[in-house]
């Protein structure tokens, strides 16, 4: 069934057809519709789940631990400050191995009191043991919400599905909406490795000494390391099912390519426009889209990097005093290639606080790029007029 | 570390103690080896909470002293017969007071801050019109031998022999006029309080056996050291009945009288001509009374009062409903003159006054203008107040201007001589006279049985008082019915409820008569609430300050340290409480405090 919808309405859809069966949340600019809508499916009886009405982002996210502890598929979305006010509860959940799905609209911190979309919220949420997916289009958002079930069930990991405040939260386009059918086939009820048990009590995340906490946090590492072979195994099974596919990171037009430009969320989709006329006029140009933020896809970037010259990393998002978080993530992952395979990483960062990122400012990336023969010192500020 | 440790795959290196534990097999989730009831969460604490019940502002505010709450609470629960018997057990005529009582209790109610006060009134009344269709046997205490006689049937009268009897006394009621009721059945016309309902009520007193002898007026008919000497105690309830005088000239002649007579006549079942046009001096519900009562004998009737509708001293109900059925108000005017052509009443002559400067009253106190008006009158009724016939008393009763003086238990300054009601300075109210009643019986109880129960009279008097309101017979007795874990003497505030916990629910309005009709007749204009009415209503009662078991602090209570009892009663397991304060913020209605001693 194809209709056209926001992404909001994407999220809820995908949490509809996944069968979730706790929601809690709390509203909160430009995220509120999703949980709108899933209320009003929770209402109308076309979705059987709990809706947990709270006082707050941290008490919503405990809910769904609560939820998801018992056994539940629990759900929660929320942005910018909500996100950042669960930032302990999100070290629980990923802690406590518990498998919740939550979307999370990148939106700005303030202050100054911001809306629009920016990707440090999720970042700042980077160590806290959350698989983080970026999505670029609606159908995307709609297809990860319900792969994100799968993928955290399986590793017993939470995932964080980010979507672009605004260019995808509150815009509409065409959404092929799959059949509950079929999504059932694919995302079977969830069966709890561990769970809550009335008849034997017992209390999860008690008191760890230091003889075994290590070990714990050693085997949510392994998990992590799961995660890019079973994200890419329920990947083929979707795309066997449902036709589409994705990739924690997919590279576009790289063959033969001098520049490869490294981005995520929405401002790929300006950037394959800009690689495709470019490419038109004769440039050896493409892009590598990272959808996986955590865990980081180390090797896939190094095989789709490894011998290009030259690399530009978009980046939506500032870790101050440093630079943009994903040109950091990407010397890193490159760092050790052998000297003639390395690339130079040119990091800009742009497009703060919903700062539009146009074809035109990819353009002057691009030819700043091509101009300098070494990356400067620090990441460039594109646009800023101190 | 070696260096080879390090492979692509960043595989650990174990220390030999990592080693161990992986070895053993460690969840991904840390996970307790029993439930939590191992961890004494309760060592923590350093206050706790205890369940406190607390009295609910009505029960203060009403001078009957009845555990209104108490009886809400009995209804929610669907306890009617036990309600009504904790009603009666305070208040001897709550078909009565359910009509003409001014309702104090309803203007406490923390209620009213929410959404609109609990129709208390209505619900008494429901109950006190069940009481008398369908009588309960009550027991009452064993036959003392004492003799108490109490001279007055009024409510003050009738609610200490009714007190008295159920203490186990010998009553005998002397009244003046032919019937019991005094002020209710002289003063109150029927389309307030019909006689079926004042007669059903008195008959229940007399069933238990008080004796009553009307037609004597004792200090003329018989002298009251007979009656000192006949009885082991003396009640003076003889009530105010003397019209105070306008202090105007003409006012003892033709077409003026005093509105008390007037009433006396007309509730007496005679139907007086007054004329087409009356006008009524004063603001109070004696006013009220001859205004609409005037209006039901066919006259055009304008009040007259001295100063603006909000210092009324009558009930704002009775003010509206007069207002309703077409009484016309003339207010900052007073009457300074009557012109009288040929022995005939035609006209008052009246002065414009205007509010000046508060007075003892807290009201503005009127003053002349100098400005004057006439109103057309047949009749003038005067109804500025009533004082007691103070010569009428028992010598050497130390008396003030306004009445007997008395201590809280009615004693007078004679011995064995108690008094109460209008007789005394008390405010001259239905609810303030049973109250006096009642005082005055654990007065006489207490006096006859010569067994104070406290060395002072002030704590004992204090303990027996709803939160400094009026007293309990009940408690008196010793005999409180409804299990409260430990009632405490301090009303509950507004402030000190979880409103979270409730939900806004429209207070029932009573049924009235149309005006058009119920200004031609006497029959009761005030139909009440249905009793389903009634018993929805009792349930928006919030029990301030009373634990309902509605198990609030056991879902909040975060170490599950809260169980009930199997009598429904709540029990902290100390051992988990961790004395966080949860439960005493959640508890709807505070009762429960966090204390430093513990229960």
């Amino acid at each position: 069934m194809r209709q056209v919808i926001v992404g909001n309405h994407a999220v809820s859809w995908g949490a509809r057809l996944a069968r979730v069966e706790v929601i809690s949340a709390y509203p909160i600019t430009p995220q509120t519709q999703v949980v709108e809508k899933l209320s009003e499916m929770c209402a109308n009886g076309t979705l059987a789940a709990r809706f947990i009405k709270v006082e707050s982002e941290h008490s919503a996210m405990a809910a769904c631990v609560g939820a998801s502890a018992a056994g539940a598929r629990a759900f929660t979305a929320t942005s910018s400050h909500g996100l950042v006010f669960m930032h302990e509860m999100l070290h629980w959940a990923a802690g406590g191995r518990h498998p919740i799905v939550m979307a999370n609209v990148n939106r700005a911190l303030g202050p100054g009191w911001n809306i629009w979309t920016d990707q440090n919220d999720s970042l700042s949420q980077r160590d806290t043991g959350w698989v983080q997916l970026y999505c670029e289009t609606n159908q995307e958002v709609l297809d990860t919400a319900i792969q994100a079930f799968k993928l955290a069930e399986a590793v017993d990991l939470p995932v964080m599905l980010v979507l672009d405040a605004f260019y995808l939260s509150h815009t509409a386009e065409p959404v092929d909406i799959p059949d509950q059918e079929m999504v059932d086939r694919f995302l079977p009820p969830r069966t709890a490795r561990l769970k809550l048990d009335v008849n034997e009590p017992r209390a999860f995340g008690a008191l760890v000494r230091p003889d075994s906490y290590m070990e714990m946090r050693w085997l949510q590492q392994e998990a992590m390391r799961e995660v890019p072979h079973v994200l890419e195994r329920i990947e083929a099974d979707w795309l066997r099912m449902f036709g589409r596919r994705y990739g924690a990171i997919e590279g576009y037009r790289t063959e033969d390519a001098e520049l490869l430009l490294v981005t995520s969320g929405t401002v790929t989709s300006t950037a394959r426009f800009v690689v495709d006329r470019r490419r038109d006029e004769g440039e050896a140009i493409g892009l590598v889209k990272v959808k996986m933020f955590r865990p980081f896809p180390t090797a896939g970037l190094r095989r789709l990097l490894a011998g290009v010259a030259r690399v530009a990393v978009l980046d939506r998002n500032v870790s101050p005093g440093h630079g943009g978080i994903f040109a950091e993530e990407t010397r890193s992952a490159l760092y050790d290639l052998p000297s003639g395979d390395r690339p130079e990483v040119y990091g800009y960062v742009l497009g703060l606080g919903g700062r539009d990122v146009t074809p035109s400012v990819i353009d002057e990336v691009i030819d700043r790029t091509r101009q300098c023969a070494q990356p400067e010192r620090e990441d460039v500020w594109v646009g800023v007029n101190p | 570390m070696p260096c080879g440790a390090r492979s692509s795959r960043g595989r650990p290196v174990s220390s030999r103690s990592a080693g161990r534990a992986t070895r053993r097999g460690i969840p991904p989730v840390s996970v307790s080896g029993t439930s939590t009831l191992v961890t004494h969460t309760g060592s923590w604490k350093y206050i706790w909470p205890v369940y406190h019940d607390r009295v609910a502002p009505c029960n203060r505010g009403c001078p009957v002293g009845i555990d209104i709450e108490g009886y809400l609470n009995l209804m929610r629960e669907d306890r009617v017969a036990d309600a009504r018997r904790l009603l009666l057990a305070e208040n001897p005529m709550p078909a009565v007071t359910g009509r003409v009582c001014h309702h104090p209790c309803e203007s406490a109610c923390n209620r009213g801050m929410f959404d609109a006060a609990v129709s208390i009134h209505a619900v008494e009344r429901m109950l006190g019109d069940l009481a008398l269709q369908e009588p309960l046997s009550d027991s009452v205490a064993p036959r003392r031998d004492e003799r108490v006689a109490v001279v007055g049937s009024g409510p003050a009268g009738l609610s200490c022999a009714y007190h008295l009897s159920r203490f186990g006394y010998h009553v005998t009621v002397f009244e003046a006029a032919s019937a019991p009721g005094g002020m209710l059945r002289q003063g109150i016309p029927e389309y307030r309080l019909p006689r079926a309902i004042l007669d059903g009520e008195i008959e229940r007193i007399r069933a238990l056996g008080v004796e009553m002898r009307c037609g004597v007026r004792v200090g003329a008919d018989l002298p009251w050291e007979r009656v000192l000497a006949d009885f082991d105690a003396l009640f003076v309830a003889s009530g105010a009945h003397a019209s105070r005088a306008l202090g105007v000239e003409g006012e003892d002649g033709t077409g003026v009288r005093p509105g008390l007579a007037f009433l006396r006549e007309v509730n007496a079942g005679a139907r007086p001509s007054v004329g087409r046009r009356v006008v009524v001096v004063g603001g109070g519900n004696t006013a009220m009374d001859c205004a609409r009562s005037a209006l039901r004998l066919g006259a055009s009737v304008t009040v007259l009062y001295r100063r603006t509708r909000a210092e009324m001293p009558a009930i704002a109900d009775e003010v509206e409903e007069a207002d309703r059925e077409g009484v016309a108000f003339a207010f900052l005017a007073a009457p300074v003159g009557f012109h009288v052509v040929h022995g005939t009443l035609r006209a008052v002559e009246c002065e414009r006054m205007a509010l000046g400067e508060p007075d003892a009253s807290g009201r503005r106190r009127p003053e002349s203008t100098g400005e004057r008006f006439t109103l057309l009158a047949d009749t003038v009724l005067t109804a500025i107040g009533e004082s007691p016939d103070l010569d009428a008393l028992p010598p050497d009763l130390a008396r003030r201007d306004s009445g007997v003086r008395v201590d809280p238990l009615g004693r007078t300054s004679r011995a064995a001589v108690f008094a109460g009601g209008d007789v005394t300075e008390a405010p001259r109210t239905v609810a303030d006279a049973l109250g006096a009643g009642k005082r005055a019986a654990v007065g006489i109880d207490r006096q006859l049985r010569a067994r104070p129960r406290e060395p002072r009279d002030a704590d004992d008097l204090e303990a027996l008082r709803f939160g400094g309101g009026n007293i309990s017979a009940l408690r008196w007795l010793g005999r409180d019915p409804v299990a409260r874990v430990a009632p405490v003497n301090e009303v509950v505030t507004f402030e000190e409820l979880n409103l979270n916990h409730f939900v806004k629910v429209a207070r029932r309005r009573d049924t009235h008569a149309r005006p058009e009709r119920a200004r031609a007749t006497f029959d009761e204009v005030n139909r009440g609430l249905t009793r389903e009415e009634a018993e929805e209503e009792a349930r928006r009662c919030l029990n301030c300050g009373v634990c309902t078991h509605c198990d609030v602090c056991l879902i909040f209570c975060p170490d599950l340290a809260i169980s009930r009892n199997g009598d429904g009663a709540y029990r902290i397991a100390l051992d988990y409480c961790k004395g966080c304060g949860v439960c005493v913020a959640e508890c709807p209605r505070g009762a429960i405090v966090m204390t430093r001693e513990g229960p």
